[in-house]
């Protein structure tokens, strides 16, 4: 498989489809980071390993380089769905960016519990099965029991919160300006945890219909929330209300933001758990 | 061009995290975490994350500055130096070597501290060379150094997360050490119980299993009391102790003084409380003792060290995986600083002055006659400005904000005939500066950090720096030969050369074995891999000792003129004096400015509303900051972080001292609140 994303990725370079190719580099002594290869020369130390979100990067580089730079990201299933959401979103600019598509390991999908371990596009490896999510322990347990309880778990999770935005920095899809949670109304500076409702919910909520799971949150979390848990049952509640996934149909928009008016009702694309947000809950 | 990207180490605390800085024409324009460092694993604190935008601050210095009356005057790097030389020459000559001083720094590489300290040693014949390890962890150094033979965190960060029971004293680790709250929540996930020790409520006791709100000052009687009733019930490692322990029948007797009633009452906590943390900790599989500034930052700060170094070998949870001892070191670099020898009384890797043998292998290696007699520390050398010392030396230390008493501290700096600071920005020290020389940061640089866990790790130059600023390592060696020593080095690998043939224990430090993830010392030979933990079958020092803590209440109590308990501290979005967060807009942002937390009783009684200003007063001076008012704080006391220059808490605290360790006591002193008017802030 790496043989053939390196064959892509020369071939990308020499025919000039490209101007460069983002992906990750191992260096003198091992050390893996993402770089930037602009001739097919370099391509020799290209490695597909460790899983290494490039998306947000890819956005910032497209943006910070020369009118008409093409670049070519090494992408996984995940990266590819952020990817389509920024072009959707007009972050990037769909003539400027190509991509090279990986599968993801089976190993690597459980880890990940990742339904889609692979991109649409694909370019090398072979896809395999997606985990169901909701089958998983950890999450059936996160989203198990009635509102006050789920309330009660939720915020003893939560309050580890050592504000550090880094769910929000290394969030593909997060890129906002402003953001949010830098306005002093919604989320009170200098003191931690991070209020509940005003940070993670914002948060949680503002993502609901962009969220692409790969779960770059919960791994750049430093004191271990099970964010990926809480984005997914939103992302789960659009698939089943809309049959919409972020990060699929380039061309289908948001249904929040564009079939508030159609069938069924948009109350019900709403999770049933949010319910329990609500500390006095009247039932 | 397209951007590079350059992994390097995070400049801000101990952790020592792994950064990837996006690098865009010649710029650092952003921080991404590395996804493949051993302690960080691709996460960091709101810090870390910010790690770049100080580098490119328009106030940066980028030439030399000399005092001209009360303003700078640019200078070039030529008269910069000669300036420097003949001034520090002309200190030595009149006054002797003695009467130079210099304070290394924490911040800077073990490269340029090791040059730092030999410059000093070798060109003046004294050993006046000391840094900020004095204000934070110089307790550990001498505590552990004389119950286990090593002053350095006995085990690695990771082995938190395997531990069963973490008992947590005098840390706010989920401020000050982000990364290592994220190894204990590991553990806690796993079922391991968390024993928070703080008279503050902070983020850490909040996530706790049991929060034990003592008394300041009363960690001994608390350690006493635990130890007390862990021999009372049987539970202590007999075996353990016979076979690798000193002192223990002393220590017994002494025991016999702190039933624990009496602890009890001294830490004003339940005697049940005791008890029950007493037991967790001694029946737990692994245990760990994580602590930080709440401990050392004492008048008996080295005694509370020897009181957690005897608990932890009572219950024989040292060296072996998962439990041990872990001194949360504060500064990126400060672990390196005293390995390098950065202090009066040791050569680099602690090897004493005051030994001949060791005198005679740095004056056969260095070529030059050494001083056998301890030199002075930072709060000595600044104490004796204008009198002892003449010219002092500064490689970026910030003391006008970071010692104690700091009026105190403006005046002595006022009183020397030279200053010479070296930094990056004009610091408030700086500017009481002589001669201010531009210096570089952590990401126009290459050289080695050694975290908390003792690791040895690389840093990488990412950018030129600004203007004429030089990096620490040329300039020292620019001074270095121009005093007439040799220093002929060229590339810092070349000085970690150096130190590993002086120092067995880095013998095996190398930049190229560094490259992947670095090397925990000891690692005595090239083919060495590091050292995970220490102490295993046998303590460093041999056999361990058991050291009674010779416990001292706090020396000033509340009293009817200041009737508050004032604690300092930091805050997670400003690191120490701020000269780099607060010129970060995202960490600006978050805390703007100066606050001190009182009790809502406290402030009702005061007529004092959240945000409202107060004055506080010491018996040392004071400070007008806003309040914030919280349960964080018990009753009757107040917390002041130490960041603002606007309100320096360091004007209020007590610059008494532990007398084995000479560290101020900057967690408890007696302050009164005042109510300001609410006007304009004045300037």
């Amino acid at each position: 498989m790496l043989k053939k994303v390196k064959d892509i990725a020369r071939t990308i370079l020499t025919e000039k489809q490209g101007d460069g190719v983002l992906g990750l580099i191992k260096g003198e002594w091992d050390i893996v980071q993402p770089h930037i290869f602009e001739s097919p020369g370099e391509v020799d130390a290209l490695v597909i390993e460790p899983k290494w979100l490039l998306a947000k990067m890819a956005m910032t580089v497209l943006r910070s380089s020369r009118e008409g730079y093409r670049l070519a990201v090494v992408v996984r299933g995940c990266d590819e769905r952020a990817l389509t959401e920024l072009v959707k979103r007009n972050q990037i600019e769909k003539e400027r960016l190509l991509t090279i598509g990986i599968a993801c390991t089976g190993e690597q999908a459980s880890a990940c519990i990742c339904d889609r371990p692979y991109p649409q596009k694909l370019d090398a490896g072979d896809a395999v099965a997606g985990v169901d999510p909701f089958k998983e322990d950890i999450v059936k347990e996160l989203l198990a029991g009635d509102g006050p309880a789920r309330m009660e778990k939720w915020a003893n999770i939560l309050k580890r919160c050592i504000k550090c935005y880094g769910c929000r920095n290394s969030c593909p899809i997060c890129v906002c300006i402003p953001c949010k949670l830098e306005d002093a109304v919604w989320v009170e500076t200098g003191i931690i945890p991070a209020e509940v409702l005003s940070y993670h919910l914002i948060r949680a909520f503002h993502l609901s219909d962009t969220c692409v799971a790969c779960g770059a949150c919960q791994e750049a979390c430093p004191v271990n929330i099970p964010l990926l848990a809480l984005q997914l049952s939103m992302r789960e509640m659009l698939r089943e209300t809309y049959g919409y996934e972020a990060g699929l149909d380039p061309e289908r928009k948001s249904p929040i933001l564009y079939d508030l008016c159609k069938e069924p009702a948009a109350g019900q694309a709403l999770p049933d758990w949010i319910n329990s947000l609500r500390k006095d809950d009247e039932s | 061009m397209s951007p590079d990207f350059i992994k390097t180490i995070c400049p801000y605390c101990g952790v020592g995290c792994g950064l990837v800085l996006k690098v865009e024409d010649g710029k650092v324009v952003s921080t991404y975490p590395d996804r493949e460092h051993p302690v960080s694993r691709g996460t960091l604190c709101i810090k870390g994350w910010s790690a770049h935008e100080f580098v490119h601050h328009p106030q940066r210095l980028k030439t030399p500055l000399v005092k001209k009356g009360d303003t700078f005057e640019e200078i070039s790097w030529n008269d910069a130096i000669a300036l420097a030389v003949e001034k520090l020459k002309a200190a030595a000559e009149r006054f002797g070597g003695n009467a130079v001083g210099g304070l290394s720094s924490a911040k800077c590489t073990n490269e340029e501290n090791y040059l730092f300290q030999k410059m000093i040693r070798m060109a003046f014949k004294t050993n006046n060379v000391d840094h900020c390890a004095r204000l934070c962890h110089a307790p550990t150094a001498v505590g552990m150094g004389q119950t286990t033979g090593s002053g350095a965190m006995t085990n690695s960060i990771s082995d938190l997360a395997g531990a069963e029971c973490i008992l947590i004293i005098g840390s706010n680790a989920a401020e000050s050490h982000p990364i290592i709250m994220g190894e204990i929540y590991k553990a806690v996930d796993r079922g391991a119980a968390v024993i928070v020790v703080d008279p503050r409520k902070t983020a850490v006791a909040e996530n706790a299993r049991i929060h034990l709100r003592i008394n300041p000052g009363t960690d001994i009687p608390l350690l006493c009391g635990m130890m007390r009733h862990i021999i009372d019930e049987g539970l202590h490692n007999e075996k353990f102790i016979q076979e690798r322990m000193d002192g223990f029948e002393e220590l017994k007797k002494f025991l016999r003084s702190w039933p624990v009633e009496r602890a009890a009452k001294e830490c004003g906590i339940d005697e049940g409380e005791i008890r029950r943390v007493a037991e967790m900790y001694a029946k737990a599989k692994d245990s760990a003792v994580v602590y930080c500034m709440g401990i050392t930052q004492h008048a008996c700060g080295t005694a509370n060290v020897h009181a957690v170094c005897d608990l932890a070998m009572l219950c024989g949870q040292i060296g072996k995986t998962f439990s041990g001892v872990y001194p949360l070191r504060g500064q990126n670099n400060v672990q390196g600083a005293c390995d390098m020898g950065a202090l009066p009384n040791v050569y680099p890797g602690y090897q004493s002055v005051s030994d001949s043998a060791v005198q005679e292998k740095f004056e056969k290696a260095w070529g030059r006659e050494l001083s056998r007699k301890p030199g002075l520390t930072v709060t000595e050398m600044i104490g004796s400005a204008g009198k002892e010392i003449r010219a002092l030396y500064i490689m970026a230390e910030n003391p006008a904000l970071s010692d104690p008493d700091v009026n105190h501290v403006l005046e002595s700096l006022n009183k020397l005939d030279f200053l010479i600071v070296q930094d990056i920005f004009l610091t408030e020290t700086a500017k009481f500066a002589h001669l201010v020389l531009p210096a570089v940061c952590f990401a126009e640089k290459t050289g080695t950090y050694t975290n908390t866990e003792r690791r040895f790790q690389l840093l990488r130059k990412a950018v030129e720096p600004p203007g004429e600023a030089k990096g620490d390592f040329e300039i020292i060696c620019l001074i270095a030969n121009a005093l007439g020593l040799d220093f002929p080095y060229k590339h810092p690998g070349e000085v970690m050369e150096e130190i590993a043939s002086l120092v067995p224990d880095y013998g095996g430090i190398r930049f190229d074995r560094l490259e992947k993830a670095g090397l925990q010392w000891p690692c005595p030979d090239t083919g060495h891999e590091g050292t995970r933990f220490l102490h295993e079958g046998q303590f460093t020092r041999g056999r361990g000792l058991f050291i009674v803590p010779a416990y001292t209440p706090p020396f000033e109590k509340p009293d009817d003129e200041y009737p508050y308990y004032l604690n300092t501290g930091r805050m997670f979005a400003h690191y120490h004096t701020g000269t780099m967060t607060r010129r970060s807009p995202f960490l600006n942002r978050e805390m703007a400015g100066p606050y001190a937390e009182m009790h809502p009783e406290d402030a009702m009684r005061g007529g004092i509303r959240e945000g409202d200003r107060i004055r506080i007063t010491s018996r040392r001076g004071s400070i007008v900051t806003a309040a914030r008012i919280t349960e964080r704080v018990a009753r009757g006391s107040i917390f002041a972080p130490f960041h603002f220059t606007e309100a320096r808490a360091n004007i209020l605290t007590n610059p008494v001292l532990d007398p084995i360790s000479k560290i101020p006591e900057f967690k408890v002193c007696a302050a009164k609140i005042e109510k300001e008017p609410n006007e304009k802030q004045e300037r």
